[in-house]
């Protein structure tokens, strides 16, 4: 048997860490409808949070592919959430090139885990696709569904054109960051109670 | 009374449209019309499942933001509460649907019946599986979240003692800890269960596309439809 | 003579990273249609010859292995482990965590369906397991709203269906009240009859002892002593003792009918405890439901006539510095009961009244403190000592020191709390407990799954918490943890009070109920 083969074990692994991870960002998310800078401060906060576990769910990957199936459920989980189809693509190229950068390092390498884990991040940007895509509709759609003026511009003022290209680097800056903070808790805890 | 069962393939569609329909944003009283129509759907159908608690829970929740977001705010609502309450509202008003649906799906499929669809649909095995997980882990994580909870208030720790760094590792620490035990056993036991095999998994649940899923797809076909015609077209 | 089913030929195996769960040299051969019994220790190796024959080692858990391993012709070594689904079939220990369906029906025909059997024939399949083990009550449900007990039965269902030769139970009845244990013994019964192989592994012996054809007793990672199933069945307790096994005897105490007698008003003391003022601990007015579902408020208080409690306790005078064991069945009310009294339900009211003082609410949490039974839960911190020190109000270096001196783990206190073994962490949760001057300890299951040694321990840490003014109430189905510690038993039927009495001078002796 090829052991580069992912077997049902990873399989199942990959699906606990997105269940878990689901609920860490969907915890953290549903601040974000007390102010669109908030929604925008998600390039900071869900690289944050979501380290822990992802970091702990990097030193159970081996393989290639662990990643990128990863990403897909997560586009199919915000596709089934009524978060839109528009990110998708982001979403599964972002966890694609992060499983090429981990696989690189053969998975074992903390630098390229780094790496990967920034670029693993930038699928939140793809939270933010349809307000930039479908600018005008989604004010529109904004005001009509209830929220006022003042969110809908602010949400606006944070959240353009102009400031996606920052945001996807914030929030690349951000996951490096939280992999530095995610290693160190996962060493804390998980290496120190020697379970990984 | 023979319940209804809906093929998972239905619901899968069903989500599909209702989904689209919450990303396109309702700017006429029809657009709203049909917008309550598909959220209606999922509801009648949780109360056809007995499962009168959710959907009670949900339309009261549904409704009061509803009537929150046209009756009381507007436009120029400004100042910090105000502006907590649109944001609530408008992600009730804006995702409910949705979250809706998809509750009613997860909450009523069979992890075998997912499989079976799954498999029809022609979708790799291992995103089957690990989307089966998923599922099966989202009650999991809620039983150990409880108790983890539980214990935190014992020890009076539920706040992190002021931090907010300590509130999330105290949280999460004993969780992914959980966790990572119970996917071990659950891994485990469904390999010596023959889980991964090379051979063609099967399925007992037959799945029929029958007289209320047709109706239902036709129903929410309709809808999506119309949705578009009369928001770009017309 | 029949044929050997099993064949380990001196196989010697170390996990990858750790010392624990050696195995030196070890051969045994099991015939076809013979019910082994493994047992000895926990840490001796019983597990670990489970995962050998289910080919869980080496291909799940990665380690040193020589030797070689043959069950039924086959080289584990060189078999997948999909292939052995339908010679081998395994019931595990943790009932949650075994299930990877939602639904029951699911569950039982997930290994049919992995192995690709024809539809019909896995209906075929369930159906007659179903009708065998009758469990046709369980069918259609959540596998999340069943006992432990329950998940146990359709695990059990599970592998059946599977209609393999060699079926391994691995400390099967951890978790398990009696009831459930003897549906296990009967499902174990039945397997035997159908002329299965069976290899358990088990520190339960009582439900055993007539059904076994031959067992072994492991210590350190070897197989020391064997006998036949008849040889070990007539053995004296002494000699079980000396082998620091669980008793043979079945036990008499754990029946599940408690009589109602203190389910009225007045609810249940024990006199001669209360001669002094302020002698007992009091409980009033824990009323609880399960089945009244606020649909959006909650609601706040449970009334005391109300028909569908879940927990009906008017008053219960429970005596200061004692250890009382609260049994009945599983799914009674037990945890409830607990839960409720430290404060822990919100929904549920009710007043602690202690050295005149009287405790509601919240401020029962400060009271009482449960250590409960997935002890994982209650372990926040990077290591023994902060973990302590979480608890103290007023941090203390001398007293923390102090309690883990008598709790007998300061020598862990720089090692993470999950590190430890699963005695250790319960001792660290009491230690948690101590340091938050809990002083009534309430204990969720303490020794389900322990060995004979581990749970004499925890029976001597219980009587020594107690004789330090505490009182403890421990939930238990281990009728010799109540023989070794405890000094009362509180038994609870459907949420209501059955009886209070004191155990000594002898279990089972009558007439001392209050």
């Amino acid at each position: 048997m090829n052991a580069k083969q992912l077997t049902a074990k990873d399989f199942i692994t990959i699906g606990i860490f997105t269940a878990i991870w689901f609920v860490v960002e969907f915890a953290f998310g549903m601040l974000g409808y007390i102010h669109p800078y908030i929604v925008a401060s998600y390039v900071v906060m869900l690289p944050l949070a979501g380290a822990i576990p992802m970091m702990l769910f990097y030193t159970k990957v081996e393989k290639f592919g662990m990643i990128t199936i990863m990403s897909i459920l997560i586009a199919i989980i915000m596709f089934v959430t009524g978060m839109g189809y528009l990110g998708a693509p982001l979403c599964i190229a972002a966890g694609l090139a992060a499983d090429l950068i981990a696989k690189s390092g053969g998975y074992k390498s903390f630098k390229k885990t780094v790496l990967s884990y920034g670029v693993f991040c930038l699928w939140i940007c793809a939270n933010y696709f349809p307000v930039i895509i479908t600018a005008e509709s989604y004010r529109r759609g904004l005001v009509e569904a209830g929220f006022s003026a003042e969110y809908a511009e602010s949400l606006f003022r944070a959240i353009n054109t102009r400031t996606i290209g920052v945001l996807l680097i914030v929030c690349f800056v951000f996951g490096c960051i939280g992999a530095y903070l995610g290693k160190a808790a996962v060493k804390k805890h998980f290496e120190k109670a020697g379970i990984v | 009374m023979k319940r209804v069962r809906l093929d998972p393939r239905t619901k899968l569609y069903m989500i599909l449209v209702v989904s689209s329909i919450v990303m396109m944003s309702a700017t006429t009283p029809l657009l709203w019309a049909v917008r309550l129509a598909v959220t209606a759907i999922p509801l009648a159908l949780l109360v056809v499942e007995k499962r009168y608690a959710s959907a009670l829970r949900f339309s009261v929740l549904y409704a009061v933001a509803l009537l929150l977001s046209f009756r009381f705010l507007s436009e120029e609502s400004t100042g910090v509460f105000q502006s907590l309450l649109t944001g609530y509202c408008g992600i009730v008003v804006q995702f409910m649907p949705a979250f809706i649906t998809a509750w009613y799906v997860v909450r009523t499929t069979k992890i075998g019946e997912f499989m079976s669809a799954m498999q029809r649909m022609r979708v790799p095995d291992g995103i089957a599986i690990s989307l089966a997980v998923v599922m099966r882990f989202f009650p999991t994580i809620k039983e150990e979240y409880a108790a983890i909870s539980d214990a935190m208030r014992m020890r009076g720790i539920s706040l992190g003692g002021g931090s907010a760094v300590k509130m999330v590792e105290y949280r999460m620490i004993p969780l992914l800890f959980s966790c990572v035990n119970i996917g071990d056993e659950l891994s485990a036991a469904a390999i010596t269960r023959g889980l991964g095999g090379k051979g063609k998994r099967t399925s007992v649940e037959i799945l029929r596309l029958q007289v209320f899923d047709w109706l239902l797809i036709a129903a929410f076909t309709a809808a999506a439809g119309f949705f578009v015609v009369f928001k770009y077209v017309l | 003579m029949k044929e050997n089913i099993i064949e380990i030929e001196r196989v010697s195996f170390r996990y990858k990273g750790s010392a624990e769960g050696l195995l030196e040299d070890v051969s045994l051969r099991v015939k076809k249609g013979e019910l082994l019994l493994l047992t000895g220790a926990s840490g001796s190796g019983k597990t670990t010859i489970i995962r050998l024959i289910n080919g869980l080692i080496p291909h799940y858990y990665p380690g040193e292995l020589a030797g070689s391993v043959t069950v039924a012709g086959r080289d584990i070594r060189r078999t997948e482990l999909y292939e052995l689904a339908g010679l081998v079939g395994t019931v595990f220990q943790n009932p949650r965590s075994q299930f990877f369906s939602v639904d029951t029906d699911g569950e039982i025909v997930f290994g049919p369906e992995n192995i690709g059997l024809a539809p019909e024939e896995i209906l075929r399949r369930k159906q007659k397991v179903v009708r065998e083990m009758h469990i046709e009550k369980l069918l259609d449900k959540s596998l999340f709203a069943l006992s432990g007990g329950e998940k146990q039965r359709i695990a059990c269902a599970s592998v059946s269906a599977l209609l393999p030769e060699v079926i391994l139970l691995d400390e099967p009845s951890s978790n398990l009240d009696q009831n459930a244990i003897e549906n296990l013994r009967e499902e174990i019964k039945r397997w035997k009859a159908q002329g299965k192989t069976i290899v358990i592994s088990e520190h339960r012996l009582w439900y055993l002892k007539d059904l076994v054809d031959r067992v072994l007793y492991m210590d350190a990672g070897v197989v020391r002593r064997e006998w036949s199933g008849r040889d070990f069945a007539a053995m004296g307790s002494d000699e079980i003792r000396a082998l620091r096994l669980r008793p043979l005897a079945a036990p008499e105490l754990l029946a599940p009918d408690c009589g109602l007698a203190c389910a009225g008003k007045d609810g249940c003391a024990m006199t001669e405890d209360l001669s002094e003022p302020g002698g007992g601990i009091v409980l009033r007015d824990f009323y609880f439901s399960y089945h009244r579902k606020p649909y959006l408020l909650r609601k706040k208080r449970f009334a005391e006539n109300d028909p569908m409690l879940s927990l009906r306790i008017a008053r219960l005078v429970l005596p200061k510095q004692a250890v009382v064991a609260v049994i009945g069945s599983n799914g009674t009310g037990k945890s409830t009961f607990l839960k409720c009294v430290c404060g822990l339900v919100k929904d549920c009211g009710g007043s602690i009244e202690l050295d005149g003082k009287i405790y509601r609410g919240k401020d029962r949490l400060k009271l009482s403190y449960l250590v409960m039974q997935d002890v994982n839960h209650q372990l926040f911190t990077d290591s023994v000592e902060a973990e302590v020190l979480l608890s103290m109000r007023e941090k203390s270096g001398a007293r923390y020191a102090a309690i883990l001196e008598s709790l007998g783990i300061l020598a862990y206190k720089d090692k993470h709390p999950m590190a430890l073994s699963g005695g250790q962490k319960q001792r660290v949760a009491i230690a948690s407990a101590i340091a938050a001057d809990a002083r009534l300890m309430l204990f969720d299951e303490p020794t389900s799954g322990l060995d004979f040694s581990h749970m004499e321990k925890v029976g001597a840490l219980l009587k020594s918490i107690a004789a330090q003014g505490n009182t403890v109430l421990v939930a238990t189905h281990d009728p010799e943890l109540i023989e070794l510690c405890c000094d009362y038993i509180l038994c609870i039927e459907n949420g209501k009070l059955g009886y209070l009495k004191k155990t000594r001078p002898r279990i089972g002796v009558d007439g001392v109920s209050a």
